[in-house]
């Protein structure tokens, strides 16, 4: 999700009336974007990333002209024919391949509306942008520059520029090492050999994207004409942001100029054609409203839209980026008619509950235990080779771990319980003596499935107090095989974590499924507790499959 | 001698030496019953007090903000970094920021204006990471950033009277007005009791219980969802990639991983446009731990023919988020999804399942607002008035089903409402929590003083 600050003034002005405080709390969030007021004429806009057309002050402007009902329906957008060219060298398809262009005259620009330009710029970095790489923005002042343009990729150290906010020339690859820009976005460039320029009729450099505008070209409260290239990696996501774009500034009063790229005649601001079926809307929605009811909501979402017989005709504009589907269209429908408006209906569906067999019997053993007096723990599944391994006097044994994780405390998925159980106990050192505490949850084990790795049911039980011996826990587990109608047997076993002579395998069946014992002195202080400690585990999984 | 029985059971935790009120509180004694209890031992010479003084700190208000958001001199750093100079006049908190941004040697002032130094380039924010790892210092103190309290806590010594003192020679006065000692007991986790709850509501509503694993491949955490595969979400900073086992194989998944690929790459049969880009399997096979429970519904729908229909599935289980853990984050929580799928379902009917669960879950108002998620259309956010707080909280996402998840998983045209909701919310209030790791710390007096949460008394 995007924010963007705005100026009600500005919105108000561009919607065409005023519009109360309220109706922004209120009703505007309906639409999809959260208004939250900061102070004064300000207001925070959240956005949601399938509408980049709404992240400036004008694009919402057009969008709540048809929610509130001023101006409904499509808005007609047209580009004088071009005056300037823009060439495209082959070099460019390995390293940036896709460029559009367009110009807006006559603009009268201001600090503030060019403030608003450039959070649109940079929003749309952000998001679609995937932070320029897909694409990047670039606006000129077109005072300064000779037609035609050519976009091409040079030697790193060939050419020279003044980067906007640098006193100085630089030669492309001194700008990836020294401005801040160019460090902050040359990652982008890392496998290229040879830096994309965009340059005018005499070798005038304007932009090196997607790092850096010339200064010479920057757009100033002065400037009437602008250039705005659009450079990127995808072919469809560069069109949608130069019309997102050039509908903005039109929306301000500026005329569209098409640019004649590589033979191609820039932007295309014709709409899309969709069709929406009225039966298939009513069927999705649950909603009993008629052709004409339609469209005129798909209006207020300012499509262009046209019934005959049954079925829409539905004109997307050239803006929008996230219309796919007939159901883009019936949510945009619904959200006009709004959501507080539906009323729920529940389906008659014959199904009887259940649960899986596991899920069960997990809830018996919890009963079971809880009724020998013990308390219920919650722990973390993410662990850490520390708490697995080391504070456990074992091996190392191999884990589900993952390659990113932000701290070591949370970098594998624990495949055992016991460890979770003494980090319950190292947490409630302060806490009164004897503890009784058990969980039963999943932990993860390697195996041959298709991810390699499965989930598995658990449960451990430890009593820690001044005397927790071994047979505190083995008349725990002789419960649970009473209540179960098991039959466990221990046999006597080594393991690290326990004390030499007090620990065992449990079986069942003569199939190992857990172990039990007396917590080794040294486990006990690695975990920082000064009483002793006895415990069980179990893997209830193995059990079920024994009962 | 003559003895309530509040004094002779406090007498009873006497025999193993002194004890302090607070940790008879935590064996279950309530604070009227001690402070009784405590009058008639004094008196009868069998107690003395000893008080004895306890030092607490915690965060303040300011401290919280600046736990959450930084410090003010850190802010004006991180300011500069993005561009410098600054003028004074446009530093949010100056005095502060300045001031301490100085005394740290972080800035410096020229002219009005406000310039990093090369130590401001290397700072880190302490006061907020000491703030957050509760790693309390004077500096914080002084900033009053925390606050200090001492707590006296009386400690019950026995006397010699008492240890001579033979317990079968007492006589129990019997008050059958006073409050006695209140029993350890056994006792469901306060948080998992509140799922249980929930899941018991869905069994109740007919739904089937559904499970899945930890460790999925993208394809069915995002892949399967129309979720793009240069999405934010799929980037590095959101998701837990796995390194053991690195990878999947998609076999078991048939003929759905091509229809996948088609409906990503051109729509396929779906009626889609698709999103338009070379779809590769290598990223579709890379493992992850589940950021959404939607992955387990996104996996049932694969297995469901077409006899199954109408059907309705939930799980309640655990999520991954590669987060720093902070006391408003954490890198794995639960959420609830649910789906039903049919031939004939639509909107109207997806708003009456999740209003008859929170209804049953004691929340009389709730209500859906727009919002976006790749794999629903529409896409909503579900939100419950919390009347204590008078305020309308927000519990997870809804909607149905995209066409470009549905067919491709399923093999055929159907409709399916879906849900992911969490509660983890609804167990911070219950438990008057501020901090949301303490639903994993697992203290044992919280657990045993945590009322059991019932949705009529939320």
């Amino acid at each position: 999700m995007s924010h963007i600050e705005i100026d009600k003034r500005e919105f108000e002005q561009l919607i065409g009336r005023s519009v109360s405080e309220n109706e922004l709390k209120e009703k505007a969030s309906n639409l999809g974007a959260h208004w939250n007021h900061l102070e004064g004429p300000k207001w925070d806009v959240e956005v949601y990333p399938n509408r980049p057309d709404l992240l400036s002050v004008e694009g919402l402007a057009r969008a709540y002209r048809g929610f509130f009902e001023v101006y409904t329906g499509k808005e007609e957008y047209e580009a004088k024919e071009h005056e300037i060219s823009l060439e495209v060298d082959s070099s460019v398809e390995d390293v940036r391949p896709y460029i559009g262009g367009a110009v807006i005259r006559d603009l009268e620009l201001t600090e503030k509306k060019i403030n608003g330009l450039i959070q649109l710029q940079e929003k749309l970095h952000e998001t679609m942008g995937r932070r320029r790489d897909k694409i990047a923005i670039g606006l000129h002042d077109l005072s300064e520059l000779q037609a035609p343009f050519t976009y091409k990729t040079v030697e790193p150290e060939s050419v020279d520029f003044t980067p906007l906010e640098h006193d100085k020339p630089l030669h492309l690859e001194d700008i990836l090492e020294v401005h801040e820009k160019g460090k902050e976005y040359s990652w982008i460039l890392e496998d290229a050999e040879k830096y994309p320029i965009i340059v005018d009729a005499n070798e005038k450099v304007l932009s090196f994207p997607p790092i850096i505008n010339n200064q010479l070209t920057e757009v100033q409260p002065s400037t009437t004409d602008v250039f705005v290239d659009v450079t990127g990696k995808d072919r469809k996501a560069v069109r949608k942001v130069l019309n997102i774009l050039v509908t903005a500034l039109s929306e301000r009063g500026g005329d569209i100029e098409s640019v004649e790229v590589d033979g191609e005649i820039m932007p295309d601001l014709g709409s899309e054609s969709r069709e929406l079926d009225v039966e298939y809307f009513k069927k999705i929605s649950g909603l009993d409203l008629t052709g004409e009811e339609i469209v005129h909501r798909l209006e207020m979402m300012k499509y262009g839209a046209e019934l005959s017989e049954g079925v829409i005709e539905v004109e997307v504009p050239c803006y929008r980026n996230d219309v796919m589907h007939q159901y883009d269209l019936i949510e945009d429908v619904v959200i006009a008619h709004g959501y507080r408006e539906i009323e729920p209906e529940m389906p008659e569906i014959d199904q009887i509950g259940g649960q899986e067999a596991i899920e069960k019997l997990t809830d018996t053993v919890r009963e079971i235990i809880q009724g020998t007096g013990a308390l219920e723990a919650h722990s973390f599944a993410l662990s850490s080779d520390e708490k697995l391994f080391e504070n456990m006097n074992i091996e190392k044994e191999k884990v589900a771990r993952m390659n990113n994780a932000l701290t070591k405390d949370y970098s594998v998925v624990r495949n055992w319980m016991l460890p979770s159980m003494m980090q319950v106990l190292e947490s409630n050192r302060h806490r009164s003596y004897p503890q009784k505490i058990f969980e039963a949850s999943d932990t993860a084990v390697l195996d041959d499935s298709d991810t390699g790795v499965s989930n598995r049911r658990k449960l451990a039980y430890v009593h820690a107090g001044e005397v927790a011996d071994y047979t505190d826990v083995k008349a725990v587990l002789q419960v649970l095989e009473r209540e179960l109608g098991l039959e466990l047997e221990v046999k006597s076993a080594e393991k690290g974590c326990f004390r030499q002579g007090r620990a065992g395998d449990i079986l069942v069946k003569g199939e190992r499924i857990g172990i039990i014992g007396e917590l080794h002195d040294q486990v006990v202080e690695n975990w920082g507790l000064e009483n002793e400690v006895a415990g069980f585990e179990l893997d209830l999984e193995r059990m079920m499959e024994n009962i | 001698m003559k003895l309530s029985a509040q004094a002779k059971q406090v007498i009873e935790e006497l025999k193993s030496g002194p004890i302090t009120v607070s940790e008879l509180e935590e064996l279950g004694f309530d604070q009227s019953m001690v402070n009784r209890a405590i009058l008639e031992l004094e008196e009868k010479e069998l107690i003395e007090l000893e008080e004895e003084e306890e030092i607490v700190q915690k965060i303040t208000e300011s401290g919280k903000n600046v736990a959450e958001n930084g410090s003010p001199e850190y802010r004006l750093v991180e300011k500069l970094r993005e561009n410098q100079p600054v003028a004074i006049a446009d530093i949010e908190n100056p005095d502060l920021a300045i001031g301490k941004g100085k005394q740290k040697n972080w800035i410096d002032i020229r002219e009005g204006e406000v310039y990093l130094t090369e130590d401001g380039e290397n700072a880190e924010d302490g006061a907020s990471r000491k703030l957050n790892s509760e790693n309390f210092d004077e500096e914080l103190e002084d900033r009053g950033l925390i606050e200090t309290n001492i707590l006296v806590e009386k400690k019950l010594i026995p006397t010699e009277k008492l240890e001579e003192l033979d317990l079968d020679d007492i006589e129990q006065e019997f008050d059958v007005e006073a409050d006695v000692k209140t029993p350890r007991t056994g006792k469901r986790h306060f948080y998992k009791h509140i799922m249980d709850q929930a899941r018991q509501t869905w069994l109740e509503m007919g739904f089937k219980e559904m499970t899945g694993e930890f460790v999925v491949p993208s394809f069915l955490c995002f892949d399967a969802l129309y979720t793009p595969q240069d999405h934010p979400a799929r980037e590095m900073q959101d998701t837990f990639f796995m390194e053991t086992p690195e990878s999947s194989d998609l076999s078991g998944y048939g003929a759905s991983v091509e229809n996948v690929k088609n409906t990503h790459e051109n729509g396929w049969t779906t009626g889609s446009t698709g999103w338009g880009y070379d779809w590769s399997m290598e990223e579709a096979e890379k493992n992850v731990l589940r950021t959404h429970t939607t992955a387990v519904s996104a996996r049932k729908l694969n297995e469901l023919e077409k006899e199954d229909l109408p059907a309705k599935y939930f799980d309640l289980s655990r999520v991954f988020r590669n987060e720093t853990v902070d006391r408003h984050h954490l890198a794995e929580f639960y959420q609830t999804d649910g789906i039903v799928v049919g031939e004939d379902l639509n909107f109207r009917n997806l708003k009456a399942y999740i209003s008859e669960f929170f209804e049953r879950m004691g929340f009389e108002e709730f209500r859906l607002i727009p919002s976006y998620y790749p794999y629903t259309e529409m896409g909503v956010e579900v939100q419950v008035f919390d009347e204590a707080e008078e305020e309308w909280i927000g519990l997870g996402g809804a909607g149905m089903f995209r066409p470009e998840v549905v067919k491709p998983m399923l093999g055929f045209e159907a409709t399916v409402l879906a849900w992911g909701l969490g509660i983890g919310r609804i167990a911070m209030r219950s438990a008057e929590l501020e901090d949301i790791r303490e639903l994993y710390r697992n203290d044992i007096k919280l657990l045993e003083q945590t009322p059991k949460w019932r949705p009529e008394n939320k």
